[in-house]
């Protein structure tokens, strides 16, 4: 699949998924692996009673949160100030990213190690720091993995499900120097804990992402399953945290709610490995939070836009998602791929074809566990698209013909008539080309001989 | 205007009506608290010891000492054979650290840690055990957050199961970068 | 009951069995069927596609050919249909008289659950069917509770409606209810994705070993019929409507 992503040509969504879709075998085997997430979501949401009851109090308290947004910022500065924790405010990702140098700058930090940040991604600040003469890791073994292919993530939470662990092996192979042919996942997990051991041992600052804010406590909550960003954040004296407006919760009981819900919906496991609650540095160390703004207020100012805030990123809609199960993370034209991905980054799509990317099934919606509207919102992206006049695949230019023909009884008819007696007579091989996409995939649908309308006026019409 | 004014005055423009913060009252599964942990911590591959209490920690912290692996104790009472060295690095070939717990979550196996020192021991072990009181098993979230101890400019963390990772072709593999393995004493 | 029928364009143009199927089985469970002229597309194709003013006039006429008209329900054998025909007869007409249409709107399935059960079948049905839970009943309808959501209070009225028939054996696909891929212009804007969803759901319905995928909503069966006769797969759609009709 890297050759999707460095491939140069279109990065039209339906471009890029034809190409996906030509490895068949690779499709099913993604769909697959992708699915088999979806159905230990299913099984770990399904083995509490109060799934849905859950489900409801987080969007609720989400909705809350958002609606008194300013407030609760401002609480959390307070708080963390008290605890010994510096703050700082990006408004875009430039900022961001002249924030989090300035800071590595001013220590002179020569190795940042890193754990799993979104944000991060969606700011590019890896390629800003080593610019600037900084070596940023990524201990996150998916994250690590596509580090050392030079590829981005293709998923929010499992980064390198697109490849095989031959093609892991491979990768360790040339760059770590495990054995030739090995692709044993224990033995390369191993591997990359020895390799990265050393880098957490060596590192002169960390930098994690944030799951959620609490703005009561001061305190930022960080989710692993590794316990890379532990490993981090606790051996350099130094521990920097960058999370987008959209994290911040009230309090511990909010927190509460949203640590039942997101490794059930995300992996199916009952909580990630590590939890763990930071509310202030260690002793003589530094500790800095960046609040980053990045598009999320523009995004609330559209009613239905502003409810993809909502998003916890448990990537439980990717993996339900047909589409992006069987086009891949780099068919989407943003850091994000899937129902989240189109509704945070439909703005952004150049190609303007990431909203089409999708069949308005609404299983992303059932599925998030704080009721993301997905599908409400991705429609939402294609009303929007179609205002601005930026419609992809020919849209503008047929759909205005589309409606004059389908508000005439009469155009309708007698062209359909043709089209049914064009079915039943002329040969297949004449249509085929004609048919374009339909025909190129499937069968010619068995004309009628004639409508429904007309088989009425003969045997009902009164 | 300062970038936190930007974005606080943008927020002013939001389209989201008020709505009121939800009040949390879910019922709780208070049955046999001790068997859900045990189920829960199985789950996530640790393993629970009910028996013989802090005592038989000891034992094991013993026989560990005996079979030449560095164990270190954060829990007075527990005797080790290393002790909280001047810095956190020098843990690097810690093979067994020793911590309280404060609480246990009988839904998912957590158990709070509150503000170790070093705070990367739980981490940087190659293992990793676990004491605390079966008095201090709570059904859910929901009552553990109510519970556990956050000071002001302190670390606690709710720890599950042993470090692991299903990144490579979603195998999953325990022992990541955190400890390999985790044993719970019960007393 | 006096019921007035919404036939949407594709099934007036390509499926008129599905259409005469519905029609004929209502008339057999004693109701008064008609068909109001002038019945336009519900706009879907363009609304889907953010398209809202290009579909205006044609989703107004589909309105107006029900406006006034004096029936009890307005039922449709499409469930993706009547979804859009909801949704953009309240964008468009915002009038006391449009809400009465809505009101009034029923997709075939829910009104032989909710407003009027079968009572008896007089004939079995003897034939192993798969059934093609579709997106919009399933999602956005309320025609079964989707495997998305958890909790004890499960429903499913495809299943209630079709499982008094005598002989009818109702297995369902692997993936219950993942989409069949059809999704409208995605057929076309996302050929290959569309394709590659239909032929696994038509191998999913064919696996089960069925003789029939059923299922209440048109396109979708549109959609598996040419992915199964392309895949030259053991098994063909039928609408519920026909197999109800059978059974009748």
């Amino acid at each position: 699949m890297s050759e999707l992503y460095t491939a140069s040509g279109s990065k039209v969504h339906a471009h890029k998924a034809d190409i996906f879709c030509r490895d068949e075998t690779r499709v099913d085997w993604h769909s697959k692996a992708l699915w088999a997430l979806r159905e230990k979501r299913d099984r770990a949401a399904g083995s509490l009673p109060e799934w849905e009851q859950l489900r409801l109090l987080g969007s609720q308290l989400k909705l809350h949160t958002l609606s008194h947004l300013a407030q609760y910022l401002e609480q959390f500065e307070q708080q963390c100030i008290s605890n010994g924790i510096k703050v700082h405010w990006a408004k875009d990702a430039q900022q961001h990213n002249e924030i989090v140098h300035g800071i590595l700058a001013q220590h002179q930090v020569k190795k940042l190690v890193k754990s799993k940040s979104m944000l991060t991604e969606e700011c590019h600040m890896n390629p800003y720091l080593e610019r600037h003469g900084i070596e940023v890791v990524d201990t996150d073994l998916g994250e690590r993995i596509i580090q050392l292919a030079h590829m981005p993530p293709s998923h929010i939470v499992v980064p390198a499900i697109h490849m095989k662990k031959e093609e892991v092996g491979e990768l360790f192979h040339q760059q770590l120097g495990t054995k030739a042919g090995e692709s044993d996942p224990l033995y390369l997990t191993r591997a990359a804990r020895a390799h990265l051991r050393e880098k957490f041992l060596s590192a002169d600052a960390a930098m994690t992402g944030v799951n959620m804010a609490i703005a009561d406590q001061g305190a930022i909550v960080v989710c692993t399953n590794e316990g890379n960003a532990d490993m981090g954040a606790n051996l350099p004296k130094l521990q920097l945290h960058s999370m987008g407006i959209d994290k911040v919760l009230p309090d511990m009981d909010s927190a509460g709610v949203l640590l039942r819900t997101l490794a059930r919906n995300a992996t199916g496991q009952p909580i990630t490995t590590y939890s763990s609650f930071y509310r202030g540095p260690q002793d003589g160390g530094e500790m800095h939070v960046i609040i980053v703004d990045n598009g999320r207020t523009e995004m609330m100012k559209d009613k239905i836009l502003a409810e993809s805030l909502k998003c916890i990123r448990c990537g439980g809609c990717l993996n339900t998602c047909p589409v992006y199960r069987r086009s891949g993370g780099y068919s989407y034209n943003y850091t994000i791929p899937g129902p989240i991905g189109i509704a945070v980054g439909a703005k952004h799509d150049d190609t303007n074809s990431i909203p089409w990317a999708c069949t308005l099934c609404g299983s992303c919606t059932y599925v998030c566990p704080t009721m993301v509207p997905l599908d409400k919102i991705i429609a939402h992206h294609r009303r929007l698209k179609a205002q601005a006049k930026t419609l992809p695949y020919g849209k503008g230019g047929y759909m205005p013909l589309v409606g004059r023909f389908m508000a005439s009884e009469t155009l309708m008819n007698t062209s359909m008539s043709a089209a049914r007696l064009a079915l039943r007579v002329l040969p297949g091989s004449l249509l085929k080309p004609f048919s374009g996409a339909w025909g190129k995939y499937r069968e010619l649908p068995v004309a009628p001989e004639s409508s429904f309308a007309s088989w009425y006026n003969k045997n009902r019409r009164r | 205007m300062s970038s936190k004014q930007t974005i606080l005055s943008a927020l002013s423009q939001s389209a989201l009506d008020n709505h009121a913060m939800p009040e949390i009252d879910v019922v709780a599964n208070n049955d046999d608290l001790v068997g859900q942990f045990n189920a829960s911590l199985q789950s996530v591959a640790a393993t629970l010891h009910t028996d013989g209490g802090l005592a038989s920690l000891q034992q094991a912290v013993d026989d560990l000492i005996k079979q030449n692996m560095q164990v270190i104790s954060l829990i007075e009472g527990i005797k080790g054979n290393r002790s909280v060295p001047t810095t956190a690095h020098l843990l690097a070939d810690i093979d067994y650290a020793v911590i309280p717990g404060d609480l246990g979550v009988a839904e998912n196996g957590a158990i709070w840690v509150n503000q170790p020192s070093h705070r990367v021991t739980p981490f940087i072990c190659e293992n990793l055990i676990l004491a605390l009181s079966k008095d201090n098993i709570v059904a859910n979230m929901h009552q553990a957050v109510k519970q556990v101890s956050l000071q002001q400019g302190d670390l606690g963390l709710f720890i599950s199961g042993p470090s692991k990772t299903a990144d490579i072709e979603q195998a999953l593999v325990v022992g990541a970068h955190g400890a390999c393995s985790l044993n719970v004493y019960l007393y | 009951m006096k019921i007035a029928l919404f036939i949407p364009c594709l099934v007036n143009q390509m499926m008129p069995e599905v259409a005469i199927a519905t029609l004929t089985l209502l008339e057999k469970l004693g109701h008064e069927v008609f068909f109001p002229a002038g019945q336009t597309c519900c706009g879907q194709p363009m609304t889907n596609s953010g398209c809202f003013d290009e579909a205006k006039n044609t989703t107004l006429k589909l309105l107006n050919a029900f406006k006034g008209v004096e029936c009890d329900a307005i039922v449709c054998p499409a469930a993706s249909c009547l979804v859009a025909a909801k949704e953009n007869f309240h964008e468009f007409d915002g009038s006391k008289e449009a809400q009465d249409v809505i009101n009034k709107l029923y997709e075939l399935t829910e009104f032989l659950h909710d407003v009027a059960p079968i009572k008896s079948f007089k004939r079995p049905v003897a034939a192993k069917i798969s059934l093609q839970m579709s997106c919009h009943g399933i999602r956005m309808l309320n025609l079964a509770t989707p495997t998305e959501e958890m909790g004890k209070q499960r429903f499913n009225k495809v299943e209630a409606v079709l499982g008094n028939i005598a002989g009818l054996e109702i297995v369902y696909p692997a993936r219950i209810d993942e989409c069949c891929g059809f999704g409208g212009t995605f057929a076309v804007d996302e050929g290959a994705v569309s394709a590659k969803m239909g032929k696994d759901k038509a191998q999913a319905h064919a696996a089960t070993g069925a003789k029939y995928a059923v299922g209440f909503d048109p396109s979708c069966l549109l959609h598996l019929d040419g992915m199964i006769r392309r895949q030259q797969l053991p098994i063909e759609t039928r609408h519920i409507a026909q197999i109800i009709n059978d059974a009748l």
